[in-house]
């Protein structure tokens, strides 16, 4: 290191002054010596690989001189060494910041950012590395061994990482791996006093010397131990198999069978009952479920049938209306067969005896419409004519005094066409001689009630003041 | 203590108490608030102050 006087920045000569501004730079320089012994001790070490002893000696180098370069480069460089990327770009960047020129450190800054796989790999490790301690400080360890093997990958160099992972290993009793880490890690860094003293509690755990130590803590646990080549036996100490008597031996045959022959009676049976009870259950509860799946079924089928019999008997009782001998059908038929005569023969009396079929054999209110409209029409047709033969024929039952014949023809006459006034007064007629007053009377009102301003109204009329006058 | 039993717990490492040496690494996105942070004074910079309050003082008288 190039001393230069803090007044005026010139080198300084062996004197104790400044050559140039003859300031007193004794203890400046002693300052500036101590700085460099330190640096100095931190190279020698940083050459054997005490990275740690090297660290510490550079730092207190520059707590004598921060501007000491060479301090700080080299710093940076057993930083960068040790897997601490970050610290080393700081003190590379705080070195430069000191000397921009000739720097050996703005050197090793361009060859970090040159190579950006690097770069991102060291970015990645210090992330994983911090990642992994909170997943130990959470208690994740599993989590955070894989966590370190991954930070190991990107950066193996990577001391604390190392010595971490070998912490891991060590509260895990894995002994052999902790100290292949610790070993690693040594290999970087040989004076990291912390690797030192795991190693050295790693060691006692694996050495012959401590094989009656661990079997405190191994009979602790329940366990045996035993190195086989590099390979950590562990076996669960109840299966150790000391010596023992033949007579305890068949003494604990024979209680482990009496054992197992409670256990069998008291758990695996009662077990087994249970199980084929509740089978049992299950069977008898689907059984039971079906049952009442059929009983709905067979009580909704029995209503269709109840349903389905009403149904019959509303259906049959409407068949046998049109079918039987009064039934509707019947009754068409009659009508029909009434009809078929007038079309086919025009012969008006034999049309008038199916119409006087129809009319004893149907209930004309109870017909349908069109029934009663064919009825009328027919009715209509042969009507006139008919009653005008019925009327005939009354008049000549009444010249005989057969007086009910006539009262029947007039009564068929007026019934075949109710504009007949003179059916209707013969009938009166007929009535009256007969000395049925009563009828005679109904008969003669009709009469003049239907037609009141003819002359058979006025003889109707006369009969029926005569009439009265007999009844008073 | 000669004859007293080796406490082998006492001996062991203490997890726990290892963890909490470990420190989280300083990240490169981090690297520029690791710089600022750190103190910049030394010894030959107590030493330079002190000789400038000096030389004002001189000057002053």
């Amino acid at each position: 290191m190039v001393m230069v006087c803090y007044q005026c920045g010139c080198h300084l000569s062996e004197q104790d002054y400044c050559t140039s501004c003859g300031a007193d730079v004794s203890l400046y320089k002693k300052i500036l010596s101590l700085s460099n012994f330190y640096y100095n001790e931190g190279l020698e070490k940083a050459r054997v690989r005490d990275l740690t002893g090297a660290i510490e000696c550079l730092e207190q180098s520059l707590k004598y001189f921060s501007r000491n370069v060479e301090a700080r480069n080299l710093l940076g460089l057993v930083y960068y060494e040790i897997g601490e990327c970050t610290e080393a770009m700081s003190e590379w960047i705080l070195s430069m910041n000191v000397e921009p020129k000739k720097n050996i450190a703005s050197d090793y800054m361009q060859r970090i950012q040159n190579n950006p796989t690097r770069y991102d790999a060291m970015q990645q490790s210090m992330k994983k590395f911090n990642q992994a301690l909170e997943y130990c400080r959470q208690g994740s360890k599993d989590l955070a061994v894989i966590q370190l093997k991954k930070v190991l990958s990107l950066s193996p160099r990577f001391v604390k990482a190392h010595l971490l992972l070998a912490l891991l290993h060590i509260d895990n009793e894995d002994w052999e791996k902790a100290r292949r880490e610790l070993n690693k890690a040594l290999s970087v860094d040989r004076g990291n006093t912390q690797a030192l003293r795991y190693l050295s509690e790693v060691e006692k755990m694996l050495t012959p010397d401590d094989i009656e130590r661990n079997e405190k803590r191994r009979k602790k646990e329940d366990s045996v131990r035993y190195q086989s080549d590099n390979e950590l036996i562990i076996q669960p100490g109840n299966l150790v198999e000391g010596t023992r008597s033949g007579f305890s031996m068949v003494l604990n045959i024979v209680i482990g069978m009496i054992l197992g022959a409670a256990v069998m009676y008291f758990l695996v049976f009662p077990s087994n009952q249970k199980i084929t009870q509740e089978e049992a259950n299950k069977n008898v509860q689907s059984i039971s479920e079906q049952l009442d799946s059929k009983t709905n079924q067979i009580q909704q089928l029995q209503n269709q049938i109840t349903t389905l019999e009403n149904a019959k008997q509303q259906l049959e009782s409407e068949l046998d209306a049109y079918e039987g001998t009064q039934g509707r059908l019947k009754e068409m038929d009659q009508l029909f067969v009434a009809a078929s005569v007038y079309l086919e023969t025009k012969d008006v009396n034999q049309t008038a005896q199916k119409l006087d079929q129809v009319r004893e054999n149907v209930k004309l209110e109870e017909q349908s419409e069109e029934f009663l409209s064919l009825y009328q029409t027919l009715l209509g047709l042969v009507g006139p004519e008919l009653s005008k033969s019925y009327r005939e024929q009354g008049y000549v039952s009444l010249r005989a005094e057969d007086y009910d014949a006539a009262i029947e023809s007039f009564t068929k006459a007026v019934y075949y066409d109710s504009n007949n006034a003179e059916a209707l007064l013969n009938l009166g007629d007929a009535y009256r001689l007969k000395d049925d007053s009563v009828n005679a009377i109904a008969a003669y009102n009709k009469l003049v009630e239907l037609f009141p301003d003819t002359d058979y109204a006025l003889k109707a009329g006369n009969w029926l003041g005569r009439l009265d006058g007999m009844e008073d | 203590m000669p004859g007293a039993e080796f406490d082998w717990e006492y001996e062991m490492i203490n997890f726990e108490e290892e963890l909490k040496k470990f420190q989280p690494s300083t990240e490169v996105d981090d690297i520029k608030e690791d710089i600022y942070n750190r103190s910049a004074t030394d010894v030959a910079g107590v030493f330079e102050q002190m000789f400038a309050k000096k030389e004002e003082t001189v000057e002053e008288e």
